[in-house]
């Protein structure tokens, strides 16, 4: 598929979404559409939202106002900074998130992530870098249309950032819409193609990457990349 | 009556395997076993029901098994008996004064403690796959499953925890049981009968025999949390 083709229809489209608790408004009248094939990059402070956008759009909370639309359940998957781990073994736990598949594909997928090792061992004994990488093998070997990955490399080690920065190239190559947060601007520079900057709860600019990284239009925005 | 004379007699009567006091022990124990069994069956579910799902009348149940927790054996027993009795609703089952009817007081008796515990072990699996559920978008059947499945070290120990409460239970057995020789009589209605007869020998027997099988309960217990919790399986 051309570059041109895939980055022109909308994967995802949130229109005037905002979400509240009993005394404050965490999403702020969000709009925006994510272009299918693209890696977009969620930015922002600790507690502007980034998080809470990546779960209303892949629909873990309902917002009370606004339209969400995206791709049917099964052809979205989303990785957790702090993966759900199941008591199970660490191939168990493979074939939950992404079942049927056969052995010698599991055990490839494994492999790929230098777990070989670990295919019996229980998911929750593995390191936080480990169940990271199982997590992410495990959303990426169902082949979905559109991934969200909340930090996925936080507290991770430069071997299992290097493996999960590839494995998002790789997919993203294949054609699979990303979603990201990240803090960390070497990454998102690395990485993404669109960037969202959030701030209260609200979107304070778009652009793509290299625009918003060499020129941001916000004082918001210059302000946060004065910091990272 | 010397005082270590009942501890003699106790372990020269388990020592000979005495076929009475080894029929009573395997009616104690088949009827525990049972109600242990008919028990986690409806209170597994019933528990998984509670955890996962909102409807109404849901308080009401957890309100009502709560209730019943602290109800008192007697009152259970007095209940079943009026049911099973033959001007009961439930008396033309005949099973008044059978191992079935304490087998039933013993199931209404531990059932609040299998909803209550699996209850509480559903609802932290729960609350802490949530966001794995939703996002996988697994069915209401499949969420139960992967409960109970993740549970399932805890619910061995809820298990160990209603056969310890059920096979110490004398008040409701023994309105229901009657305490029939060769019939109905189990180790805590002996120990009550013996006892109040002056034939300390065969209670201690029993009360020894209780006793070793809480403590065995309670070290599978204590074993099998320490086991899983260090293989991250505990809940």
């Amino acid at each position: 598929m051309s570059d041109h083709a895939r980055h022109n229809t909308a994967i995802v489209t949130a229109t005037h979404v905002s979400f509240r608790t009993d005394n404050q408004t965490l999403l702020n009248d969000i709009s925006l559409h994510i272009d299918r094939g693209t890696i977009t990059m969620v930015l922002g402070h600790n507690g502007a939202g980034k998080t809470l956008l990546l779960s209303a759009l892949h629909g873990l909370i309902t917002p009370q106002t606004g339209k969400i639309s995206g791709p049917v359940r099964h052809k979205q998957k989303m990785v957790f900074q702090k993966p759900v781990l199941l008591r199970r073994s660490a191939r168990d736990y493979f074939n939950y998130l992404c079942p049927g598949l056969d052995d010698a594909t599991i055990e490839s997928w494994f492999e790929k992530a230098q777990l070989d090792s670990r295919l019996s061992t229980p998911a929750r004994q593995l390191s936080g870098g480990e169940s990271q990488k199982l997590a992410l093998i495990g959303a990426l070997a169902s082949q979905p249309d559109l991934l969200f990955l909340d930090e996925p490399t936080a507290h991770l080690d430069f071997e299992s950032i290097r493996f999960i920065e590839t494995q998002i190239t790789d997919a993203h190559k294949s054609g699979m819409t990303i979603v990201m947060t990240s803090h960390n601007r070497a990454q998102a520079e690395r990485l993404s193609e669109q960037i969202i900057f959030m701030e209260n709860g609200k979107i304070v600019e778009t652009a793509d990457a290299k625009t918003f990284f060499s020129a941001p239009k916000t004082d918001a925005a210059k302000i946060y990349l004065n910091h990272y | 009556m010397e005082f270590l004379t009942p501890f003699k007699i106790a372990f020269s009567l388990l020592l000979a395997a005495d076929p009475e006091l080894m029929g009573i022990i395997r009616l104690s124990m088949l009827i525990s076993l049972s109600a242990v069994a008919c028990s986690l069956a409806i209170g597994l579910p019933v528990g998984a029901l509670l955890a996962s799902m909102k409807f109404p009348g849901r308080q009401a149940i957890i309100i009502l098994s709560n209730t019943l927790l602290s109800m008192p054996p007697v009152v259970v027993g007095l209940i079943i008996y009026i049911l099973v009795s033959q001007s009961g609703p439930l008396g033309w089952t005949n099973i008044l004064y059978t191992p079935y009817a304490m087998a039933l007081a013993q199931t209404v008796l531990v059932l609040p403690i299998s909803i209550a515990l699996s209850r509480q072990v559903f609802e932290t699996l729960n609350s802490e796959y949530d966001r794995l559920f939703i996002s996988l978008g697994i069915s209401r059947w499949q969420r139960i499953k992967t409960l109970v499945f993740d549970a399932r070290i805890a619910l061995v120990t809820i298990a160990l925890a209603c056969f310890g409460r059920a096979i110490s239970e004398v008040g409701a057995v023994i309105i229901v049981g009657g305490n029939i020789r060769h019939v109905s009589r189990v180790m805590t209605t002996t120990i009550a009968l013996e006892t109040s007869k002056g034939e300390l020998g065969i209670a201690m027997a029993l009360g020894i025999v209780l006793l070793s099988i809480a403590l065995l309960v309670n070290v599978a217990s204590q074993f099998i949390s320490a086991h899983f919790k260090k293989a991250g399986l505990d809940v």
